[in-house]
């Protein structure tokens, strides 16, 4: 009884804790992202509200939350409100399978900074990364709007076919851990002594590319396209709800999927890998923190070079969007399924 | 000649390694560490070459009028010269030139002793197209165009400049800026500190 009680109060400690950051990092990005938008450009980006605009996340919100919440005519409203959520819940619900440090111990408890360490994470990911496109589907049928519509359509597919092609992509490093929980990945690679980026490249590059596509960054955001389609799916949507489509799109979509790329080739909290020599740790000063810091670091390095991507790159047309995936992404996340999948058992262990 | 431009296909070693891609992030990258060149504009102004066209302003009577033309404009009409005052001769020509005429509302006054002055010059730059015809056309360098650009008013009266508003703006003007050779923008070294130099306290310009 005691056993569930603090169980429950742990899981509950955990689900705060990761909502609160993911929620809030979440907000923050927003500035970061405008920051690195602006110095690409030579512009400085917001610099008013408090210091180099450190409060604007706050004052862009009040202002959402304030805004008229208007509604299209003819339009479905609860299929409207429910994109929202379908939106939302699958983004933020994907955290709960990612692995932000090895297991501690606090007043002899032991705790795994993982919400629920089940045996088929990757599995659950990539359902929850599907659900994506239901939203957008909705959001834009819901709209009535032909813009909504244009643009949510193209998203559904694209989401389709880079849904197959990351699904593959991470077979790879799945093979070679034998495992679908993301822990183990980690576990597995801290044991190896190998980070699986060094021995599926491919794999990795595909898995940047469907990354981006999915989360709708450039060069694949045909879906918002803010010279051809205003900003697709999100037209017919005012205040807080138009804040939580670009929201959950681009930085918490980005985010967890960073970070399960974290996890899947860039060994999780391990610190820096180089092949035959293991690993280096130039944090060790940190000490029980180091992993967490190297968990961080990686992430934020990623979606740093996600954001450098997004504004230097222009955008592809849709069917070459589509035919990238099926004719050439596909075809080599294929390739590199069967040379690992017949080499691991050889060399491998 | 046509000269014929193709597209060069991407090579495969290109195409592998993503080659044009580095060769755009590294651009970037490049630019991202740069200083940045914004001006904070509330904060920080620049100031508009002198040939700006801006809003107007009469130049006042200080002794550099060109000559002779203004001597005889002065002698044709009998104007009343007062340093210190505009240097309007009420020759109409701005309001001749003028592709909005009713913009002007020009009078002149006679005074006791014969003499005659420019008593009422309001022009309503609601219906300004800020081409500077007018300015072209003034025979006595009076009328002219300033680097005033933060135009905006909360009424329409305020808008209008009258009389009295010109000849601040140009007396203003004539401190400042009248002895400065014409620069061009990217020569004018002196733009950052010039603005500040106004110290108009028109309702327009007030901030």
């Amino acid at each position: 009884m005691e056993g569930v009680v603090a169980w429950l109060i742990i899981t509950l400690i955990k689900i705060v804790v990761i909502l609160a950051i993911v929620l809030g990092v979440g907000a923050y990005l927003t500035l970061v992202e405008r920051k690195v938008a602006a110095h690409i450009q030579r512009r400085p980006g917001p610099m008013v509200v408090g210091w180099h605009g450190l409060l604007q996340p706050l004052a862009d919100g009040l202002k959402l939350l304030t805004k008229e919440d208007l509604f299209p005519r003819y339009g479905n409203q609860f299929l409207y409100n429910l994109a929202l959520v379908m939106a939302l819940v699958p983004a933020t619900l994907v955290f709960a399978v990612v692995p932000f440090g090895p297991e501690f111990e606090v007043f002899g408890i032991k705790v795994k900074p993982i919400l629920t360490d089940v045996n088929i994470g990757l599995l659950l990911v990539f359902a929850l990364g599907s659900m994506a496109v239901f939203a957008i589907a909705l959001a834009g049928w819901a709209s009535n709007s032909k813009y909504a519509l244009i643009g949510s359509m193209r998203k559904a597919g694209i989401v389709v076919s880079y849904e197959v092609v990351i699904t593959f992509a991470v077979m790879g490093p799945i093979i070679l851990a034998g495992t679908l929980s993301t822990y183990d990945i980690v576990q597995k690679q801290i044991e190896q002594n190998l980070w699986y980026v060094w021995l599926q490249p491919l794999a990795f590059v595909v898995y940047m590319f469907a990354m981006l596509a999915e989360t709708g960054r450039v060069p694949f955001d045909v879906q918002e396209a803010e010279a051809e389609l205003v900003t697709g799916f999100t037209v017919e949507y005012g205040g807080m709800k138009f804040g939580l489509f670009p929201l959950v799109e681009w930085y918490i979509e980005v985010l967890s999927l960073s970070a399960i790329a974290v996890v899947l080739f860039l060994g999780g909290w391990s610190p820096i890998n180089i092949p035959f020599l293991g690993f280096i740790d130039p944090l060790f000063f940190l000490g029980p923190l180091s992993p967490f810091v190297w968990f961080i670091l990686k992430v934020s390095l990623l979606f740093l070079f996600v954001l450098w991507l997004h504004w230097t790159l222009p955008r592809y047309r849709i069917d070459q969007i589509t035919e990238t995936a099926w004719k050439v992404m596909l075809p080599i996340t294929f390739v590199n399924l069967v040379l690992t999948a017949v080499i691991a058992p050889l060399v491998w262990r | 000649m046509v000269k014929r431009v193709f597209e060069r296909p991407l090579s495969w070693i290109e195409r592998i390694f993503f080659l044009d891609f580095i060769r755009g992030l590294s651009v970037t990258i490049r630019h991202a560490f740069r200083k940045t060149i914004t001006t904070h504009y509330p904060y920080e102004k620049l100031t508009p070459p002198k040939r700006f066209r801006g809003f107007f302003g009469h130049k006042v009577v200080d002794g550099k009028e060109p000559q002779p033309a203004f001597d005889e404009w002065v002698e044709r009409f009998k104007i009343q010269v007062e340093p210190g005052k505009s240097r309007c001769v009420v020759c109409m020509l701005c309001k001749r030139a003028c592709p909005v005429p009713q913009l002007f509302e020009i009078e002149g006054e006679k005074l006791p002793d014969g003499k005659r002055r420019v008593s009422v010059f309001n022009m309503n730059l609601m219906l300004c197209t800020f081409c500077g015809f007018c300015v072209d056309a003034c025979p006595v360098d009076c009328l002219f165009q300033s680097d005033i650009h933060e135009t905006a008013s909360y009424t329409r009266r305020d808008s209008v400049l009258d009389l009295q508003t010109l000849e601040r703006i140009g007396r203003d003007w004539q401190r400042r800026r009248e002895e400065e050779p014409d620069r061009i923008w990217i020569d004018d070294y002196q733009r950052q500190r010039l603005w500040h130099e106004n110290d108009l306290k028109l309702p327009e310009v007030e901030r």
